[in-house]
């Protein structure tokens, strides 16, 4: 039995299978590795080289066509910041532009004496002579020759010519502007003049008057021209000359003209022309 | 007719830029004007037999959007179509230089004429002031933007008039 199993071929075959028994135990157990690794290094170099040769190979001509992609890509995010940087400085303007009118707001809110329209400031007057505005509101809205203009922080002058959807405003900043005011704290009234260059004035103070240097002046509503109580300006410097009889004084006023971008119109108030009364 | 259409049409885009930006720009309280500059360089460059027409309408408009008493835009702009037609008929064959001349002489005229008027309503004025920070400034803005308004002008005249503009 034993003599028919052990024939050649057979046992050839059972020399194979417990060689290759023996080599798959000697690699797993890793005593074949440094065989391995000496045998197979040469093949990963060579596959290795041969691999960055097609990697350059391919970037060379691939690149081209990668660089204009990436150009194409750039080109549309730079495209897209700038708008995205467009409305962000958009965005800032409507804030500042809220901030604005919520300060508006505010004070029609604090003054509810008054009705009021807010108008945004959309040109200045051409002369350097004459200090004007151009306001987006005019008759449609309601608007009349006379009618008072103040922001928040004062009052900024009268509307001066109307059309339908603007209206011109004389700043009380400009030489034929002339507000009825009264100094609070001194307890008597005086004049406050425009100039040609911009700047306001106090005049026709009685001489013995003891004016306050950072006193302020509010209209007074003598004249009909503006409302009593709004804001003008404080009193920067006195001066009072030998033989007159009126002390002059200049102003800081408290709106910042330059920067004037919105405004409050007050619609309940209807100036008089006292023009025909002046002798 | 293109040839006003263009004028006017450069006319109200100058309006525009006068009235919200360059009002602003100011050396003490100077500012340029715009509109003078481009009344000087268009009458400089336009030939038309009509050109009066075109000065006629640009000073009415800037009577309506000026406080500026009514006559005294009417009155410069007219003076300066004169002049500069005695300048055409005398060959000035130097525009930039009739451009400097005109505006000097212009800007002086509006400030006699506006701080005349303002005196004649019997405003108290501070000449000295009037002088120094707001005449003398406003000189200066014109004379150094008159002559790039006066190479924008002579670009926007080559399309009113293609063969007929002098170099």
């Amino acid at each position: 039995m034993l003599s028919k199993l052990l024939t050649p071929k057979n046992l050839r075959n059972l020399v194979i299978i417990l060689v290759v028994a023996g080599i798959l135990f000697l690699a797993v157990s890793g005593y074949l590795t440094p065989f391995f690794s000496f045998t197979v290094s040469p093949f990963i170099s060579a596959q290795s080289w041969m691999s960055q040769r097609y990697l350059a190979f391919s970037d060379f001509f691939n690149s081209p066509r990668d660089m204009a992609t990436l150009r194409s890509e750039n080109a549309r995010l730079e495209n897209q910041v700038a708008m995205l940087q467009s409305e962000i400085v958009a965005l800032q303007e409507n804030v500042a532009q809220s901030d604005i009118l919520y300060t508006l707001l505010d004070f029609a809110r604090s003054n509810p004496e008054h009705e009021y329209i807010a108008a945004t400031v959309i040109g200045r007057e051409v002369s350097p002579y004459l200090q004007y505005v151009i306001i987006d509101k005019g008759s449609n809205d309601g608007l009349r020759h006379g009618m008072p203009v103040v922001t928040q922080q004062g009052l900024v002058g009268r509307v001066d010519a109307l059309i339908s959807d603007a209206a011109r405003i004389q700043l009380i900043t400009d030489a034929n502007s002339v507000v009825n005011v009264k100094l609070q704290a001194a307890q008597v009234e005086g004049l406050v003049r425009g100039s040609i260059t911009g700047e306001i004035s106090l005049d026709m103070v009685p001489v013995g008057t003891d004016v306050e240097v950072g006193e302020v002046l509010m209209t007074s509503g003598l004249g009909g021209t503006y409302p009593p109580n709004i804001f003008v300006g404080q009193i920067l410097t006195m001066q009072s000359k030998e033989n007159v009889l009126f002390q002059t004084g200049s102003i800081q006023p408290v709106v910042d003209f330059s920067s004037l971008s919105a405004v409050l119109v007050i619609m309940n108030f209807d100036a008089v022309d006292i023009s025909p009364l002046v002798p | 007719m293109i040839s006003y259409l263009i004028g006017l049409a450069g006319y109200l885009v100058t309006l525009m830029l006068q009235l919200s930006i360059f009002s602003q720009w100011k050396i003490l309280s100077g500012s340029v004007d715009l509109l003078l500059l481009f009344v000087v360089g268009w009458c400089l460059h336009d030939r038309s037999k009509n050109l009066w027409v075109l000065v006629l309408v640009m000073a009415g408009i800037t009577s309506l959007v000026s406080a500026l008493p009514v006559f005294i835009p009417f009155i410069v702009y007219f003076t300066i179509y004169l002049v500069i037609r005695q300048f055409h008929k005398r060959v000035f064959q130097t525009p930039l230089l009739g451009m400097l001349i005109v505006t000097f002489a212009a800007s002086l005229l509006q400030t006699a004429l506006t701080i005349g008027t303002i005196f004649i309503q019997r405003v108290d004025i501070d000449f000295n002031a009037a002088l120094v920070e707001v005449a003398l400034p406003s000189l200066l803005l014109n004379m150094l933007l008159a002559i790039p308004i006066h190479a924008i002008v002579r670009e926007l005249a080559f399309l009113a008039f293609p063969k007929g503009v002098e170099a």
